[in-house]
């Protein structure tokens, strides 16, 4: 009767084991082939999730083969924290989780708690400044950047500005200004970080709500503007800033790669 | 409920980007012990205190093991007499100095690779340095577990056997002295060489299962925590840690004892505190988080007296504090 008891506790192990390779394999191939993989990391590293996805399939499905045809080899222990099962079951609900409910885009709540504006100070790396390309085919983030190596807003008084992001009130700004904003990813959703530039409307900023996604023509001007800072004192000042004077906004659907990426 | 969501995505995103990694490490760990003839390796090892200390820190390189792997081999070095100072440094460096760690840290942090390239001295330095303490004492017998020392009977070899490099050969019990390693009792890979492949491949298969979803249930646990600190934790309280040089350093070595998640995958969790935290404390959790944790703890309990473990961690958290201080005053 014990022993008995002991191979069916080993079963269920196994079980649990090979589910829950099977529906991590799943969920990675279900974010590649979705796209949402854009929502949690960097591109770049697309083919080691895919890659991975198909790897935990084959092993899922090696060990289900093994379970069915009744070839369980004895579990040898192994010395561990958790209880045996704890992992492959933690694994397995997880995964479940992932399946059930989508990632979700990173909204305005998080750009205020983590600081829009400049970049964070650890992240600053000089950036070569490129006059090559043109201001109107800048995206947000190549205008921060450019911003950031060659930091004299009258030196872009002028340029032509069409720029696509998120809307941000911050309170500290006029009531006829936004901040559009975009979160920029380095590996993953946990280093992503908001950048944003103030655009000045011709009328009260109620008009597009937080979040909502609006692609904006304008020219860039020089003002002076209260700058809130977030990272260590809260002290707002005034400080010179590049503008973009909206002169045409559309409103865009929530785009499916919300994200910039370094 | 919006917050826990947030918190839900950053969880996952922690686990995507982790998963493709800890695989890679556990199949190689898995495959490795197949491949790597310890009994040559062993022979190959200088006896010098210093130069052995640097080379056991560097064997990480030939056996990819995280913290779960490298105490049972440490174990093994030490049980066919390899110098205490070869073995420690081994132990202490192994889980950093290996090959998807140096990738997976590059990964997260190539927009920064001063914390890569000092992770791997620092963590060098301080396993040579420790090793090269430990070298003094000539006895290996005062640094172990009394009841290991004196039979040389590896208290948790029984639940091990599994693995053919962690075997322990035949030991006379009672005798209080150990049979030499021996040729015919050595790695269990010899003898089945030729006899049986399909053996081989279950015991990497069971392995390879086990590590998964042991380790992959540690990640959870560790990317859990990350995520709810980083959603739930108010930014003034995480700041006001993070931005003194000194305590930012402290609190990321606390955090790193306390989550005990692998080494292959341990930046993508210190790269959550990368824009509220100094680069030195970041450096101090990658640092020491791979040498302590409370799994390790336990099974090192089994080799060392705890009198020696103390010295060890001890030694290890201050040349950590100090080291990273040292980054942080003139390079962060």
């Amino acid at each position: 009767m014990r022993s008995k008891s002991i191979s069916n506790k080993q079963k269920i192990f196994s079980w649990l084991e090979g589910l829950g390779l099977l529906a991590w394999g799943t969920l990675l191939l279900k974010y590649s082939f979705t796209g949402q993989y854009k929502l949690l990391i960097h591109p770049n590293y697309f083919s080691l999730v895919l890659g991975s996805g198909i790897v935990l399939i084959i092993l899922g499905t090696i060990k289900v083969k093994s379970i069915l045809n009744n070839k369980l080899q004895k579990n040898s222990e192994h010395i561990s924290l958790f209880p045996p099962g704890l992992g492959s079951s933690l694994l397995l609900l997880v995964a479940i989780a992932g399946l059930i409910i989508p990632p979700k885009i990173l909204t305005s709540q998080t750009a205020l708690k983590r600081g829009v504006g400049d970049l964070p100070l650890t992240t600053i790396q000089p950036q070569a400044f490129r006059t090559a390309t043109k201001p109107e085919e800048r995206s947000l983030i190549e205008w921060i950047r450019t911003i950031n190596a060659y930091p004299e807003p009258d030196a872009y008084s002028g340029q032509p500005a069409n720029i696509t992001g998120f809307v941000l009130h911050l309170p500290e700004l006029p009531d006829n200004y936004i901040m559009l904003s975009r979160f920029v990813i380095t590996c993953c959703a946990v280093d992503a970080y908001p950048i944003g530039i103030p655009v000045k409307l011709d009328a009260s900023r109620s008009n597009y709500p937080v979040d909502s996604w609006l692609t904006v023509e304008g020219i860039a001007i020089a003002e002076t503007l209260p700058v809130k800072d977030r990272i260590e004192t809260n002290a707002i000042t005034e400080k010179r800033s590049v503008v973009i004077e909206a002169k045409a906004i559309e409103t865009i659907p929530t785009p499916a790669d919300p994200y910039s990426y370094r | 409920m919006n917050q826990l969501h947030d918190a839900f995505t950053l969880f996952l995103s922690l686990l995507v980007e982790a998963m493709p990694f800890l695989l890679l490490g556990v199949l190689l760990s898995s495959g490795l012990l197949f491949l790597i003839s310890e009994k040559q390796l062993i022979a190959k090892l200088p006896k010098n205190p210093l130069l052995g200390s640097i080379v056991g820190s560097c064997i990480g390189f030939l056996f990819p093991v995280c913290e779960c792997g490298n105490v049972p081999v440490a174990r093994r070095l030490l049980l066919a007499r390899v110098p205490p100072s070869v073995a420690i440094s081994f132990l202490l460096a192994a889980p950093t100095i290996n090959p998807i760690v140096i990738w997976s840290t590059w990964i997260a942090f190539g927009d920064r690779p001063s914390i890569v390239i000092f992770r791997v001295l620092f963590s060098s330095a301080i396993a040579t340095i420790v090793g090269c303490v430990f070298s003094i004492q000539p006895d290996t017998r005062e640094l172990l577990q009394t009841s290991f020392a004196k039979r040389m009977k590896p208290i948790v070899d029984v639940k091990l056997d599994r693995s053919p490099l962690l075997q322990s050969g035949t030991f006379l019990l009672g005798q209080g002295k150990p049979i030499p390693f021996d040729d015919s009792l050595s790695v269990g890979v010899q003898s089945d060489n030729a006899s049986n492949l399909k053996t081989k491949w279950q015991l990497f298969f069971t392995n390879l299962l086990q590590e998964f979803s042991e380790l992959g249930g540690m990640l959870i646990f560790g990317s859990a925590i990350a995520a709810i600190i980083q959603v739930f934790v108010p930014r003034e309280i995480i700041l006001g840690l993070g931005h003194d040089t000194i305590t930012s350093i402290v609190a990321m070595m606390l955090l790193a004892a306390i989550v005990s998640i692998c080494s292959t995958v341990d930046s993508f969790f210190a790269l959550s505190f990368a824009s509220t935290f100094t680069s030195g404390s970041l450096l101090a959790f990658l640092v020491f988080g791979p040498t302590i944790d409370i799994k390790s703890i336990g099974l090192m309990a089994s080799i060392f007296k705890p009198k020696i473990i103390i010295y060890i961690f001890t030694l290890v958290a201050q040349l950590t504090f100090i080291f990273t201080l040292a980054y942080s005053y003139f390079l962060g």
